[in-house]
C-alpha cells in the first residue's frame, strides 16, 4: 500500500527537565497553553494523510496513555489501523527494569508490529519534537530523490542535549553524522527519519543480530556511504525541549504572533485534547497583555507576558509576570510570581513571592502549594 | 433495550424573533456564552442527569444543527444501547407530514420511543439556558404518582400573564393550568419542561392526533386534555437560573449574566459541565496593548484592542485601538483597527467590522438599550455608522424587527 506510517518514539525521560519530568515522558509535556508535545508529531502525521501511528512506549506512561486515549482527538480511533500503542512486548530485558538503549532495540522490542504495517513507507519520530512538519512534502522529497534514508533536520545547529547534526554536501546528500559535540555544526537532527517498510525491517534484523541498538550511531553513521541518506531541510519552528531552560524560551517564543502563525498554521491544525471547560473569564480590575491564554481561566490580577494552560485562577493583586502555568494553577491575591513553569495543580499562596531568572526558571512540581 | 427514561428534545422551531441570527441555523444551534450552542444545555442536563438516551426532534434548518450533534460524543451520548438520536421528520407508506406542533411530533416519533419501552419520558426544548437535575424531576414525578409533571419556578407577580400559570393546591399538584393569563391564579410559570408516564402519553397523543381540531401542542391541548381527565398532574419547583433566549435581548441578556456570579448562571462548576463540540485552535492571545477586562474570552482569539463587559466566541480578532463594549461577539467575527462597538450582538461566521466603523451605542440615561446587530457573515466597509437598534442582514440590507 502506498503511504506513509508514522511511529512515534515516547520512551526517554529527560532527566534536565527537572520536576517536569517527573511523572511524565518528554512527549507529553504540556506545551503552548492546550498541547502536549506528542500532539505536534500527530497531527504532523494525520496532516500528512497518515492513518496509521504506533506510539513506542517504555515507563512513566500513564500520563501518555491518558492522553492519547483511543487517538479519536486525532482522528486515529479506526477499524483498520489507527492508533497503535506499543509497550516492548517483544522486549527480551526484564520488563520495566532499563530503559531502551536505542530506537533498533526499541524497534526489534514491537518487531511483530513492523511485519503488520500496511504502508510502504515508514516515518520514525521522536513525540517531544515540537514542530508543524509538512511530511506529505518530506515523503514526496524522499521519493523523488530516490533516497534509502531521508533525514529531517533544522537549517541551525542550536545546541540541544544529546543532539545529532548532519553535514551535507550539496546535493542534500548527508556527509557526517555528528554528535556528542562540544560546539556544534551542521544541521540539527529533529529525529524524523523516513524510509521504506522493508528497509526499516532489514536495518532493525540487521542491527539487533549484532547487538547494535543505536539508530545514529550503528545505521546513520555506520552506513552513511553504504546507503543514501538525504537531507530534508525544515526552516520553521522546530524545538526538541529537553532541558527546562530550553522548554522556558521556546515557550515564550509563542508570543511573537509570526512564530504563532506557522507553527498553528491553519493549513495544518495542530488537535489536541479538549477541556471542557467554560469561557476564560478576565476580571474589571484583571490585566491581561502579551500572553497566551486557554480556556477556563479566572484572571482577577495582573499577567504579563505569560502562558496560561486550562483553568488557571489568578486573584485580585496577584501579579504574574514571564511564567508559564500549568492547568488549574491557582496564584492567590497579592502573590506574585515571575520566571516561573508551575506544574499542574499548584497553588501559591496570598502574598508569596517567587522570583526566578530569564537564565534559571523556578520549578514547582505538581501539586507543590507554596 | 429497555430504558427507564429518555428524553425527547423539542429542536425543530426556527426562533424567528432572533431573526437574522436564525436564518440559516434552527434556534438550538445559535452560539451562546462563548464556546456553547443553546442545545448543550439540555443536552449535558440529560448526560449529568443519568438519561443516555436522546431524540432529537429536528426540522427548520438542520443542516448545522445536525453537524453540531453528530454522533454525540462530546456529550457522552454516543452509547451502543442509546444516544442522541436525530428525528426528523419523514414519509410513510401513505405519506407523511412536517411536524404539525410540539404533540404532533413526539407523537410521529412513537415507533422510537416505543423501541426503548421507557416508563417516563421526559420532553425538553432547545431554547432555555438553565442547569437543571432531571432525575429529581423523575423522583418527584414517581412519589406523586403523577401522569404529567411540570416544572415550573416563581415568576415575579407582574411578569406572570406572559406564561403558562399553574395553579397548585397544598401538595404542589396542579388544579389549573392558563396560557398568558390576564389575572394569574399563581406566580408559577411553566417551564417548558415535562416528564411523562409513557403510557399515559401515548395515549393521549393518540387521541390529540385524532382531534381534527386540535393545534397538537403540548401546551394548548395535550396538558388541558389530561387536567380535564382528572389526571395527576405534579408541579416540580425549579430554584436557580433559568432563561429563554428566545429573543435578542433575551440572549444578550443571558450572555451577560454568564459574566457575573451573582446572576446565578456558574458554568465552571465542575459538578455540572455543560459540554460542547469544541473548535480546534490555539489559545487565546491578548497583546501588548490589550485591556480586556468583565470580559469571556476564547480559543482561536486574537485581541490587541479594549474589549469591555463582552462575551467574545471562538476566533474572534479585535485590532489595536478598537473598542468593544457590552456586546457579543460570535465565532469569527473581526473588529478591526479603531472600530468601536457598543451594545451589539455580531453575528461571526466572518462578519467583519471595518476600520473605524461605529456599531451601536450607549443608551441615553433611564432608556432601555437598543442592541445593534450584524448578521453573520455580515461585512462593513470601513468607516461605516450602524445606529443602536439597527439590524444588518448577511448583505449589508436593513432587516425590519
Amino acid at each position: 500500500m502506498n503511504g506513509l506510517h508514522g511511529i512515534i518514539f515516547s520512551y526517554e525521560r529527560r532527566n534536565d527537565l527537572r520536576e517536569l519530568g517527573e511523572i511524565r515522558s518528554a512527549a507529553s509535556l504540556p506545551f503552548g497553553g492546550r498541547y502536549r508535545a506528542v500532539d505536534f508529531p500527530l497531527s504532523s502525521l494525520v496532516n500528512a494523510g497518515v492513518t496509521d501511528v504506533g506510539v513506542v512506549l517504555h515507563g512513566r506512561y500513564q500520563s501518555m496513555l491518558d492522553h492519547l486515549g483511543t487517538g479519536k482527538d486525532w482522528d486515529l480511533s479506526r477499524k483498520r489501523g489507527g492508533l497503535k500503542i506499543l509497550p516492548p512486548f517483544n522486549y527480551q530485558k526484564e520488563w520495566g527494569v532499563m530503559p531502551f538503549r536505542g530506537k533498533i532495540e526499541a524497534l526489534a522490542g514491537v518487531r511483530s508490529y513492523l511485519e503488520n504495517i500496511r504502508q510502504d513507507y515508514v516515518v520514525l519520530m521522536d513525540g517531544d519534537l515540537v514542530a508543524n512538519l509538512p511530511l506529505a512534502d518530506v515523503l514526496e522529497q524522499h521519493i523523488a530523490t530516490k533516497a534509502d534514508i531521508t533525514v529531517v533536520c533544522a537549517n541551525d545547529s542550536f545546541t540541544i542535549e544529546d543532539g545529532t547534526y548532519f553535514e551535507k554536501d550539496e546535493t542534500g546528500r548527508v556527509k557526517e553524522v555528528l554528535y556528542h559535540l562540544q560546539t556544534p555544526r551542521g544541521h540539527r537532527s529533529l529525529e524524523t527519519y523516513v524510509l521504506s517498510t522493508k528497509l526499516l525491517k532489514k536495518l532493525v534484523d540487521e542491527c539487533y543480530a549484532k547487538g547494535q541498538f543505536s539508530w545514529r550511531q550503528d545505521v546513520l553513521l555506520a552506513k552513511k556511504d553504504e546507503l543514501h541518506e538525504q537531507c530534508y531541510i525544515w526552516s520553521g519552528f522546530a524545538t526538541q525541549m529537553r532541558t527546562v531552560k530550553e522548554y522556558y524560551d521556546r515557550s515564550m517564543q509563542l508570543l511573537d504572533p509570526a512564530i504563532r502563525k506557522e507553527l498553528f498554521t491553519p493549513e495544518r491544525p495542530i488537535r489536541a485534547k479538549g477541556a471542557d471547560k467554560a469561557s476564560t473569564y478576565v476580571g474589571p480590575e484583571g490585566c491581561c497583555v502579551n500572553s497566551l491564554v486557554a480556556e477556563g481561566c479566572r484572571i482577577e490580577g495582573n499577567v504579563v507576558n505569560s502562558v496560561l494552560f486550562p483553568g488557571v485562577v489568578v486573584e485580585a493583586g496577584a501579579e504574574v509576570c514571564n511564567c508559564v502555568l500549568f492547568k488549574e494553577t491557582t496564584v492567590r491575591k497579592g502573590a506574585k510570581l515571575s520566571f516561573v513553569v508551575a506544574d499542574k495543580h499548584v497553588e501559591i499562596l496570598e502574598d508569596r513571592t517567587l522570583m526566578g531568572h530569564t537564565n534559571y526558571p523556578i520549578v514547582l512540581s505538581k501539586g507543590t502549594k507554596v | 433495550m429497555k430504558k427507564e427514561c429518555i428524553a425527547m428534545l423539542l429542536a425543530g422551531g426556527q426562533g424567528s424573533r432572533l431573526y437574522v441570527l436564525t436564518s440559516d441555523v434552527a434556534k438550538p444551534a445559535v452560539p451562546f456564552g462563548g464556546k456553547y450552542r443553546i442545545i448543550d444545555f439540555p443536552l449535558s442536563n440529560c448526560i449529568n442527569s443519568g438519561i443516555d438516551t436522546v431524540g432529537v426532534l429536528t426540522q427548520y434548518r438542520p443542516l448545522e444543527l445536525n453537524g453540531y450533534i453528530g454522533s454525540g460524543q462530546p456529550w457522552d451520548l454516543d452509547g451502543s444501547t442509546g444516544g442522541v438520536h436525530i428525528l426528523p421528520p419523514y414519509q410513510g407508506a401513505k405519506g407523511g407530514s412536517w411536524y404539525k406542533g410540539t404533540a404532533n411530533a413526539i407523537y410521529q416519533n412513537i415507533g422510537f420511543i416505543d423501541m426503548y419501552d421507557p416508563e417516563y419520558v421526559v420532553i425538553l426544548s432547545g431554547d432555555h439556558i438553565y442547569k437543571m437535575d432531571y432525575s429529581d424531576m423523575v423522583a418527584r414525578h414517581k412519589a406523586a404518582k403523577a401522569a404529567c409533571t411540570i416544572s415550573v419556578m416563581e415568576v415575579p407577580w407582574a411578569e406572570a400573564s406572559r406564561f403558562g400559570i399553574m395553579a397548585v393546591d397544598g401538595d404542589d399538584m396542579i388544579t389549573e393550568f392558563a396560557e398568558k393569563p390576564k389575572e394569574p391564579k399563581s406566580n408559577l410559570a411553566s417551564m417548558g419542561i415535562y416528564v411523562f408516564s409513557w403510557q399515559a402519553l401515548r395515549k393521549y397523543l393518540t387521541e390529540d392526533e385524532a382531534d381534527p381540531n386540535s393545534e397538537n401542542d403540548f401546551g394548548k391541548n395535550v396538558i388541558p386534555a389530561m387536567l380535564n381527565n382528572g389526571e395527576k398532574m405534579a408541579a416540580y419547583r425549579f430554584q436557580g437560573y433559568w432563561k429563554d433566549v428566545g429573543t435578542l435581548d433575551s440572549l444578550w441578556d443571558a450572555n451577560m449574566d454568564m459574566l457575573s456570579a451573582d446572576s446565578g448562571l456558574d458554568l465552571t462548576d465542575d459538578s455540572w459541565t455543560i459540554y460542547a463540540r469544541s473548535v480546534n485552535a490555539p489559545p487565546a492571545f491578548l497583546g501588548a496593548e490589550a485591556k480586556v477586562t468583565h470580559s469571556a474570552i476564547n480559543r482561536g482569539s486574537d485581541l490587541e484592542g479594549t474589549v469591555e463587559n463582552s462575551v467574545l466566541f471562538t476566533n474572534v480578532t479585535v485590532g489595536k485601538g478598537a473598542k468593544v463594549s457590552y456586546s457579543v461577539l460570535l465565532p469569527g467575527t473581526v473588529v478591526e483597527e479603531g472600530a468601536v462597538v457598543e451594545y451589539a450582538i455580531l453575528g461571526g461566521d466572518s462578519c467583519v467590522v471595518g476600520k473605524n466603523c461605529r456599531v451601536g451605542g450607549a443608551p441615553a440615561e433611564g432608556e432601555d438599550k437598543k442592541l445593534a446587530i450584524l448578521a453573520p457573515g455580515c461585512c462593513l466597509a470601513e468607516g461605516t455608522e450602524v445606529l443602536p437598534g439597527i439590524m444588518l442582514g448577511k448583505n449589508g440590507e436593513e432587516v425590519s424587527r
